[in-house]
C-alpha cells in the first residue's frame, strides 16, 4: 500500500466522520420508543363484517380480470439520462452495475 | 429475563389490548387502564421498537400475553419453532398471564391468520388436551383457553361448548378466558340463549374476561349474523351479559379489545372505565 | 338403492384439509358437515371464514407494502393480493414478515409484468420491514474510526448492525420509494445501490455510490477493512469510500471495531 493511498484512506475516514459531526445526540430509549410503528400485525379480530368480500373469484388470466393499475405508477413519468420519457412501464437501462 | 420487578398478577380491573399508537398515552396518562394484553406474535422479532416499547410498558403495567398463532386445535403437531419462539418471549417477559384460543390456524405449514372452528368431539378433546399439556409443559406455566366466536356449527359435534371447555380444563389443569362478546356472537349466530351458556359454563375456572365490539351481517336466510370484528364499542346487550357473568361468578381482570378502526386512546379508556364500573362492588 | 349410513356419517366429518382447501378456493363449496342452527348446509356462513382469511392477509400486504399499494392503487393491489395469498399463504405465524415472495410474484403476474421496477420496490419494502424488527445494537462513536493508523485499519473488522442490508437495483427503487412516501422529486431513470439500516428504532434507506454494496457486503461477511476496500476498488476503480462510510455512519450501521 503506497503512502499516498493510505493517506487518501485515512482522509476518507476523517471526511466521513466529519460529515456526520452535526448528528444530534441520541434520545433516551423511552423517547426513541415514541416513533412510528410499522404496520403489519397479528390480531384476533375478524375482518369487517361482510361475508362476500373474501369469496370473489379472481380469474386474472381470463376476461374477468379487468382491473388495471391505477396508482402513482400511471402518473410517475421517469426521465432517463437522454431526456426520454417513460410512462408507467419503465425499462431497465444497461448501466454499469457492479456485482454485489 | 427482564430486570424489573415482576408484576405477577393482573388486577381485577380494566385492561386494554395494546396498540402501538397508544404508547404515549399509556406511559403518561393511562387513566382507568390498569393492565395490558399483547398479541404474542407481534413481539417475536429479534428487536426494534416493538420489544423496546414492551420493555417500557412492562415496567409500568402487568402484561398478559395472548397468543393468536399456536393452532392449539390443529390436526397436526404444534409447530416446534413457534413454540420455541413463544417460550423465548415468555421467559424474557415473565408476564402475569398467558392465553390462547380454542381454534386452529395452521395446516400443512400454511398459517391462515384466522381463528378457525373445531367440532366438539371426543377426538378433538383428546387432541386439544395433548396440545395444551405440551404447551404448559414447554412453557412451565399454566395457560388460559379462550372460547371462540362461532359462525356455523359442525354436524359431528357431540359436546356442548361449556362442557367441552370444562372437560379440557379438568384434563389439563388449564384456566379459562371467558370472552363475553364471543358468547353473545355465537349465541346470536347459533340461536342459543347466552345466559343459559353462562349458567352452564365453569365460571370458577375463569381468570380473565374479554369484551369487544362486533359487526352485523345476515345469514343464508336473511337472519342476523354477528361478526367478531373488534372494531366498535362493546354492544349494550354484551354489557348486560357481562353483568350476568359477574353477578354469578364475580369480578376478574377485564380486557377491552379493539383491533379494527382503532379509536383515539380516550375512547378506549372510556370503555375500560365502564368495564371497571360494572365490576365495582362485586365480590370476586 | 341401499342407504349406507357409515359413509354418510363419515361425510359429516370435516377434516382441516378440506376446510383449508375450501377457504382458499372460492370455487370449492364449503365442506358438508358445516351447518346452520337448523342443520342445513352453511355455505354463506363459511364465507365469514373465507373473508377473514383473505381480508386479513390482503390487509397485511397493504400495510407491509405501502409503496406498492400507492403505485398500483389500493383497489388493484387488493385484488392482486387475493391472487397472491392463494398462491403464497403465509408459511410463518409472524405476519410482520408476510409477503417475502412478492418480488418474484410481481415478475409473473399479468397485471404488473410491464412494470419492471416493481420487484425492486418490493425488495426495498421487505428490507425496511426486516430492519424494523432486526436485533438491537449500539452504533460506535464515529470518532473512534479516526483513532486507527493505516496498518491497523487495514486488518480491522468493522462489525455491522444486524439491520444492515444492501439492495442493488437497475432502477431508481429508492427514488420511487421517496417519491411516494416523502414527496420526493420525480424519479429519474438510473440504477441505484441502496443501504438499508436502522437509526434508533427507525429503518432508513440511503444511496450508496457504485461499489458501495460490494464494500458493505464484504464487511458484513466479516472481511477486514482492507479486504473489503480491495474488493470494491477492483470492481470500481474510483470507488467513493468517503460516501460509503458516511452512509454507514449516518445509518448507525457500524457497531464494533475489532482489531485484527
Amino acid at each position: 500500500m503506497s503512502q499516498v493511498k493510505s493517506i487518501a484512506i485515512l482522509g476518507a475516514i476523517t471526511a466521513a466522520v466529519a460529515a456526520n459531526a452535526t448528528a444530534a445526540l441520541a434520545d433516551g430509549d423511552q423517547e426513541k420508543c415514541f416513533g412510528v410503528a410499522l404496520a403489519g400485525q397479528n390480531d384476533c379480530a375478524a375482518g369487517p363484517g361482510t361475508t362476500c368480500a373474501g369469496t370473489s373469484t379472481v380469474d386474472y388470466q381470463g376476461n374477468a380480470w379487468k382491473l388495471v393499475p391505477a396508482g402513482t405508477c400511471e402518473t410517475m413519468e421517469l426521465t432517463d439520462g437522454g431526456g426520454m420519457m417513460h410512462k408507467g412501464s419503465l425499462e431497465a437501462t444497461k448501466m454499469n452495475l457492479p456485482a454485489s | 429475563m427482564l430486570d424489573i420487578s415482576p408484576k405477577d398478577t393482573l388486577p381485577k380491573a380494566g385492561g386494554v389490548g395494546y396498540k402501538p399508537q397508544h404508547f404515549n398515552e399509556l406511559m403518561n396518562a393511562p387513566g382507568s387502564v390498569t393492565w395490558l394484553e399483547i398479541h404474542a406474535e407481534n413481539y417475536m422479532g429479534a428487536g426494534g421498537r416493538p420489544l423496546a416499547q414492551l420493555r417500557h410498558l412492562a415496567e409500568k403495567f402487568p402484561i398478559s400475553v395472548h397468543g393468536v398463532g399456536l393452532s392449539i386445535g390443529g390436526e397436526t403437531r404444534l409447530d416446534p419453532e413457534h413454540l420455541s419462539r413463544l417460550k423465548t418471549l415468555i421467559d424474557w417477559l415473565n408476564p402475569a398471564m398467558f392465553s390462547e384460543h380454542l381454534a386452529w390456524s395452521t395446516h400443512d405449514a400454511q398459517f391462515l391468520n384466522d381463528l378457525l372452528p373445531l367440532p366438539y368431539t371426543n377426538d378433538t378433546l383428546t387432541r386439544v388436551t395433548a396440545h395444551i399439556n405440551e404447551v404448559q409443559d414447554h412453557l412451565g406455566r399454566k395457560m388460559l383457553l379462550e372460547n371462540p366466536s362461532s359462525y356455523l356449527a359442525f354436524a359431528q359435534s357431540t359436546w356442548s361448548e361449556p362442557d367441552f371447555l370444562r372437560e379440557l380444563a379438568r384434563r389439563t389443569g388449564c384456566g379459562l378466558l371467558l370472552d363475553v362478546n364471543n358468547v353473545f356472537v355465537s349465541a346470536t349466530n347459533l340461536h342459543f340463549d347466552p345466559r343459559a351458556y353462562i349458567n352452564a359454563y365453569p365460571l370458577d375456572l375463569v381468570e380473565e374476561f374479554h369484551l369487544a365490539g362486533h359487526d352485523e351481517d345476515t345469514d343464508e336466510l336473511g337472519r342476523k349474523l354477528l361478526i367478531d370484528s373488534h372494531g366498535k364499542p362493546v354492544d349494550e346487550p354484551v354489557w348486560a351479559l357481562f353483568d350476568h357473568v359477574i353477578a354469578n361468578g364475580g369480578a376478574r381482570p377485564a380486557l377491552v379489545e379493539w383491533d379494527n378502526d382503532v379509536p383515539d386512546f380516550n375512547v378506549l379508556e372510556a370503555e375500560t372505565a365502564r368495564a371497571a364500573r360494572h365490576m365495582q362492588g362485586v365480590v370476586a | 338403492m341401499t342407504l349406507d349410513l357409515t359413509t354418510s356419517a363419515q361425510d359429516m366429518t370435516v377434516s382441516q384439509s378440506r376446510f383449508r382447501n375450501a377457504l382458499l378456493d372460492p370455487e370449492t363449496p364449503a365442506p358438508d358437515g358445516l351447518v346452520t342452527p337448523e342443520g342445513t348446509h352453511a355455505e354463506k356462513r363459511f364465507g365469514v371464514y373465507r373473508n377473514n382469511v383473505s381480508h386479513s392477509l390482503a390487509s397485511a400486504l397493504v400495510d407491509g407494502f405501502p409503496v406498492l399499494t400507492k403505485l398500483l392503487g389500493e383497489a388493484f393491489f387488493r385484488q392482486m393480493a387475493l391472487v397472491y395469498l392463494r398462491i403464497h399463504p403465509p408459511a410463518s405465524q409472524l405476519i410482520m414478515h408476510y409477503g417475502a415472495a412478492m418480488p418474484t410474484f410481481l415478475v409473473g403476474f399479468p397485471g404488473t409484468v410491464h412494470l419492471k421496477y416493481l420487484p425492486d420496490v418490493a425488495r426495498l419494502e421487505l428490507a425496511l420491514r426486516r430492519a424494523y424488527h432486526a436485533g438491537d445494537a449500539e452504533a460506535i462513536a464515529p470518532a473512534d474510526l479516526t483513532q486507527l493508523d493505516q496498518a491497523t485499519l487495514m486488518d480491522t473488522r468493522l462489525v455491522l448492525a444486524p439491520a444492515v442490508e444492501t439492495l442493488t437495483s437497475e432502477f431508481p427503487a429508492l427514488s420511487i420509494w421517496e417519491f411516494n412516501m416523502q414527496d420526493g422529486p420525480t424519479p429519474t431513470m438510473q440504477a441505484e445501490t441502496i443501504l438499508i439500516s436502522r437509526r434508533g428504532y427507525d429503518p432508513v434507506a440511503q444511496r450508496l455510490p457504485l461499489g458501495g454494496a460490494v464494500f458493505v457486503n464484504a464487511l458484513k461477511k466479516g472481511h477486514a477493512f482492507g479486504t473489503a476496500l480491495g474488493l470494491a476498488t477492483s470492481q470500481v476503480a474510483d470507488f467513493d469510500l468517503t460516501a460509503t462510510l458516511s452512509a454507514l455512519i449516518a445509518g448507525h450501521g457500524i457497531i464494533k471495531i475489532e482489531k485484527g
